[in-house]
């Protein structure tokens, strides 16, 4: 008797496409994938347990190793949660510098998440060419800050320096030749005809799911669905600067895929007027905070618009200087949640599209 | 029409190929690292008073040092660096009051043995003063509560067995390597 029968396939621990080190359990029926279990784990370091035995400041770094493609924006939503707590008001300033430095984090982010991308589907030169601007950006990263990817750029009540001579400028400069590069991408990557029949309709979201399973950013928005923290709730200065929400309308890997495309555009846009406005803003770059801090008894939960999603910090603290409890909703880690059924019924080969275009970051997902 | 944006791909990776060269041959070229680069550390000697702010500034306890009461004064006589565990992520840099300690623009502190990772940045001895009593206290673990204030004006009697003491730092140095 002839007769078929289910296997498993171990995609991952180490798989290139994995974006670091994470494994999916398939099981397939011939090239048809049944059943996806994602084991997550294997890059764990214990960052919540590791903060409640430093200082408040101590933990800047290590929010860095989260999502440290775009660490300034986990160091952003931390300090934002403990000013919360404290009830710290930020200089206008560096207001303007974390918009600067946090929306920089973004593009560096969303041009590797297009470029990897790319390279995940096939596409080598994609990747590449996406690496010349990222390496542009972290360039100047690393003169803001000292280091190209684990910034530890934000300070509660401000961030670690200012600008140095000639910085903005340079900035100014990238970002008027952004766009001409965001269109090198949409001509190489976005237009190219293989890449849109491997993406097109593959790993569709329905909004109501989306929302359902708690989706954030980009992955979230490919749906059709508007939320966008920067718009939704403005923290920081956000509400004064002019920008759209991309929003894709089939929830597909290819809108996920171009929403991130049209948001380095709003990124760009972003940071030309935060230029613009920071050079009429003069003074402290931090507010006056005292060397040891100990915030109230009480917890706060504060969160922000990541580049992978929504990032939220809850700080629970007893009124020493260390955090009673830290607990962070990574977005790349929710997102993922909802791998298993966006998988079934695909072949193996769109496994590694679906993958990519949730743009997980497994320093995030395992924290 | 199918095809037409492969097309387009292809004129962009034309165009990329023409286009000038932005690597450089490492080991034998290098490109110029910021000011604020966080690299290797320096310790300017004169300046630090052994407070260990930086100490304990550090999130990851990758600073050691030890010091000896010479007189009134401090005195440092070990700086240790555990650069393996160090995050680079200069909060023992602001912490010093006395901008003792600074980052480099040197990136590289690649090393074959394990045993010299750590960045030894002082390892001396403390000079004996004839006319105060030796130092007592012996070797001790920085406290949390380091008192800056009354040790700062008194920066010359230290500064006098410089011999010696630049000596064994070059020394330290040496093994840092
Ligand atoms: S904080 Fe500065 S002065 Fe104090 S021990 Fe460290 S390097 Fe020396
Ligand atoms: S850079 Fe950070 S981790 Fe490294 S020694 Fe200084 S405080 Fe410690």
């Amino acid at each position: 008797m002839l007769r078929t029968q289910e296997y498993i396939l171990n995609f991952g621990p180490q798989h290139p496409a994995t974006h670091g080190v994470f494994q999916v359990i398939l099981t397939l029926d011939g090239e048809r994938i049944v059943k996806a279990e994602p084991v997550c784990g294997y890059l764990h370091r214990g960052i919540e347990k590791l903060a409640e035995a430093r200082t408040y400041t101590q933990v800047i770094p290590y929010t860095d190793r989260m999502d440290y493609l775009a660490a300034m924006l986990q160091n952003w939503g931390y300090v934002q949660a403990v000013e919360k707590l404290m009830g710290i008001e930020v200089p206008e300033r560096a207001e303007y510098l974390r918009i600067i430095s946090g929306e920089l984090s973004r593009l560096t982010s969303h041009v590797l998440a297009t470029g990897v991308y790319a390279l995940d589907v096939g596409g080598f030169t994609g990747f590449l060419l996406c690496f010349r601007e990222r390496e542009k950006m972290m360039d100047l990263l690393e003169e803001l800050t000292g280091s190209r990817m684990t910034t530890s750029y934000a300070r509660i009540g401000g961030v670690a320096d200012d600008v140095t001579e000639g910085w903005l400028d340079k900035l100014d400069k990238l970002m008027d030749e952004m766009p001409g590069y965001i269109e090198e991408y949409n001509g190489l990557i976005t237009g190219n005809e293989i890449f849109q029949a491997r993406t097109k309709f593959i790993g569709k979201l329905t909004p109501e799911t989306s929302i359902n399973y708690s989706l954030s950013g980009p992955v979230l928005r490919a749906s059709g669905v508007n939320y966008d923290l920067r718009k939704a709730k403005p923290y920081g200065i956000y509400d004064r600067f002019d920008f759209e929400v991309p929003l894709g309308t089939n929830g597909d890997c290819f809108d996920r895929f171009y929403c991130r495309v049209l948001e380095m555009e709003q990124s760009v846009r972003i940071i030309k007027q935060a230029i613009e406005q920071i050079k009429e803003v003069d003074g402290p770059i931090i507010a006056k905070v005292p060397k040891v801090l100990k915030p109230p008894k009480g917890e706060v939960y504060q969160e922000i618009e990541s580049s992978k999603g929504i990032i939220g910090y809850y700080i629970v603290s007893d009124g020493t200087n260390k955090p009673y409890r830290m607990h962070v909703r990574r977005p790349s880690f929710i997102n993922l949640g909802y791998l298993d059924e966006m998988l079934r019924g695909y072949l193996v080969a769109d496994v590694v599209a679906i993958l990519g275009s949730i743009d997980i970051v497994l320093g995030e997902v395992d924290c | 029409m199918f095809g037409k944006g492969l097309v387009k791909g292809l004129q962009i990776t034309w165009k990329e190929f023409w286009a000038p060269k932005l690597t450089v041959e490492y080991p034998d070229k290098q490109h110029p690292m910021p000011e604020r680069f966080h690299g290797k550390f320096v310790l300017d000697v004169d300046k630090c008073i052994a407070c260990g702010l930086c100490v304990n500034a550090c999130p990851n306890r990758v600073i050691s040092l030890n010091k000896q009461k010479v007189g009134k004064k401090q005195y440092l006589t070990d700086y240790k660096m555990d650069i393996q565990y160090c995050l680079f992520c200069g909060l023992c840099v602001e912490s010093c009051n006395k901008g003792a300690i600074h980052f480099t623009q040197d990136f590289n502190m690649n090393q074959y043995f394990y045993k010299n990772i750590p960045l030894v940045l002082v390892r001396r001895e403390a000079p004996a003063e004839p006319l105060e009593e030796p130092a007592t206290g012996g070797e001790e673990k920085p406290k949390p509560k380091p008192k800056p204030k009354p040790q700062a004006p008194k920066e010359e009697k230290v500064a006098e067995p410089a011999p010696p003491a630049a000596e064994s730092e070059a020394a330290a140095g040496k093994e840092g390597q």
